[in-house]
């Protein structure tokens, strides 16, 4: 049987009328925004934000671009996730290495494809 | 007075691939149809090399400048995704958004003010949030947007962008546009049109609508009328109910055996079932073809076969009809190429038991949510009946399937920390 808590067998269960859905994490993340798309990270540069290699993004294609955000950047043909930078009038990827210079966003193809809103990590 | 727009997405499935493959961006790329057969979407810089829609990519691949061309197998869980997107993006900007297509959309733009600015901040944000760069035709009737739309297309001038509700804008392109170029007008028709002297556009509308029916009939009366701005299409937001459903396929690995032919057809009847049961429907018709390729120098060989049948939706009485039916059909000897199970006469179905039906119809109703939910959680094919086999030599040949980025976790994009 498919026991819920509520349809119990001998004595009436009290929570039969107070009966909720489980958590449900993809209603939490709004996955079901079309703006909303699910981003693996591999390596460890983000550290320092705080995003290790694995973690999940969320990754917002509807969210503005920001100075000191951390997005997705589809660029020289790779997809990259790092810290966004607004200087001297265009957009840069800033590194979370020390001493990694700053690339700008630039070229025929690059594009700001979408800012991290959210993060979820399955293993701690 | 009505307003049409028809937004279209350029090169829908290469768009939706390049979105998550910034490899593919600015080179030849092509997508093929199932069992990686022609192809069936160019980007621009495929369509510059001459490869033509629907060509079979074994033979274009020959060809030394279709060598750095890069192809992908049809990834329809991603395509599927990436429409929904393209629609709910719409459907929170505009009242009323019809989805014609996998890749083209009608939105009701009647009454809204500045229409045209809308429509490029529509392509902007269809662009930015669901990745698919698009072009908008608008007009007063759905035939004249769908046309304003293929303008836009043709000519990068407009940005994407064509208007067609002026009568004057619409007089000028007319007379320059053929008569092809017009939504629901084929190449027959355009062919009896031609031998009528009836060329452009222009020429089409000036005929009398009385000799239109009389050459075209009632439909190209109505491509007439709408051409001259009477909006005889109005908008759709139901789709058509069902007249059939059918589950055909070309086999990756031909079919020499009675058990491979077997094997295969029990899983289109498996699949059709299902579709069945996922709009709660009942077939009362089966039919069942299989035939060898006609483009390998095989012998043709041909055969169908169709019966009423008490209505169902139940798998295992519809696999043993489908059987009953093939064996009819097979002929050894042959290599069978493609098969198909088509499923007709379908009716609502009844929740009570049936006061003739030869099955416990309350049983097989209880066994199908049993087997349908099996397969909802654990995938697609987890519980199926054993008539279609383990090996699955038939199953379609996928050689360059793209991950499912937005539909399985295990294969969401992955970007590199910089």
């Amino acid at each position: 049987m498919n026991y819920n808590g509520g349809n119990t067998t001998g004595f009436v269960s009290p929570a039969g009328d107070s009966l909720e859905g489980r958590i449900d994490l993809s209603a939490t993340l709004d996955l079901s925004r079309p703006s909303r798309y699910p981003v693996r990270v591999a390596g460890d540069a983000l550290a320092s934000r705080g995003i290790v290699s694995g973690d999940i993004l969320i990754a917002d294609a509807a969210f503005p671009p920001a100075h000191g955000k951390v997005a997705v950047v589809m660029m020289h043909g790779t997809a990259l996730v790092g810290q966004l930078a607004f200087t001297k009038g265009q957009w840069w990827l800033a590194s979370g290495h020390a001493g990694v210079q700053a690339v700008p966003v630039t070229g025929d193809e690059a594009e700001i494809w979408a800012v991290i809103t959210g993060l979820v990590r399955t293993e701690v | 007075m009505a307003v049409f727009g028809l937004i279209d997405g350029n090169s829908f499935y290469c768009a939706a691939e390049r979105a998550f493959a910034p490899e593919l961006r600015g080179v030849p790329l092509v997508v093929l149809s199932n069992n990686d057969g022609c192809a069936i979407a160019r980007t621009a810089e495929a369509k510059a090399m001459g490869i033509k829609m629907g060509e079979p990519w074994h033979l274009a691949q020959r060809r030394a400048e279709c060598k750095a061309v890069e192809w992908r197998s049809s990834n329809y869980p991603l395509y599927g995704d990436m429409s929904r997107r393209m629609y709910e993006v719409l459907a929170a900007r505009v009242p009323q958004v019809e989805p014609y297509s996998i890749d083209e959309m009608f939105l009701d733009l009647t009454g809204l003010p500045d229409v045209e600015r809308l429509c490029h901040r529509l392509r902007d944000e269809v662009r930015r949030i669901a990745k698919i760069p698009t072009c908008v035709g608008i007009g007063p009737t759905k035939t004249i947007a769908k046309l304003a739309n293929r303008i836009a297309k043709d000519d990068v001038a407009l940005n994407g962008v064509c208007d067609l509700r002026g009568e004057a804008d619409r007089t000028r392109y007319y007379a320059e546009l053929s008569i092809s170029r017009v939504w629901g007008i084929g190449s027959k028709t355009a062919a009896t049109l031609q031998n009528l002297g009836i060329v452009s556009i222009a020429d089409f509308i000036k005929l009398a609508p009385e000799q239109v029916r009389d050459v075209l009939t009632v439909t190209g009366a109505r491509v007439q009328a709408e051409l001259r701005g009477q909006s005889c299409l109005p908008f759709t937001l139901m789709p058509p109910p069902r007249q059939g459903i059918a589950v055909t396929r070309s086999f990756g690995q031909m079919a020499n055996t009675w058990g491979q032919l077997r094997e295969a057809v029990a899983a289109f009847a498996t699949r059709a079932a299902e579709k069945l049961r996922a709009e709660g429907l009942e077939a009362g018709h089966l039919s069942v073809f299989a035939h060898t390729n006609p483009h390998n120098g095989d012998p043709w060989y041909s055969a169908s076969r169709a019966a009423q049948i008490e209505p169902t939706s139940d798998t295992l009485a519809l696999l043993s009809e489908t059987m009953r039916l093939l064996h009819a059909c097979w002929r050894p000897g042959h290599r069978y190429f493609k098969a198909g199970v088509m499923l007709a006469n379908l009716t609502p179905a009844r929740q009570q038991g049936q006061m003739f039906a030869t099955r416990d119809t309350v049983k097989s109703a209880r066994a199908m949510a049993a087997l349908d939910a099996v397969n909802a959680r654990f995938g697609r094919g987890m519980l199926r009946p054993a008539a279609t086999g383990t090996a699955m030599a038939w199953k379609s040949r996928q050689a360059q399937h793209s991950p499912r980025y937005t539909t399985r976790a295990e294969e969401m994009l992955v970007a590199t920390a910089f």
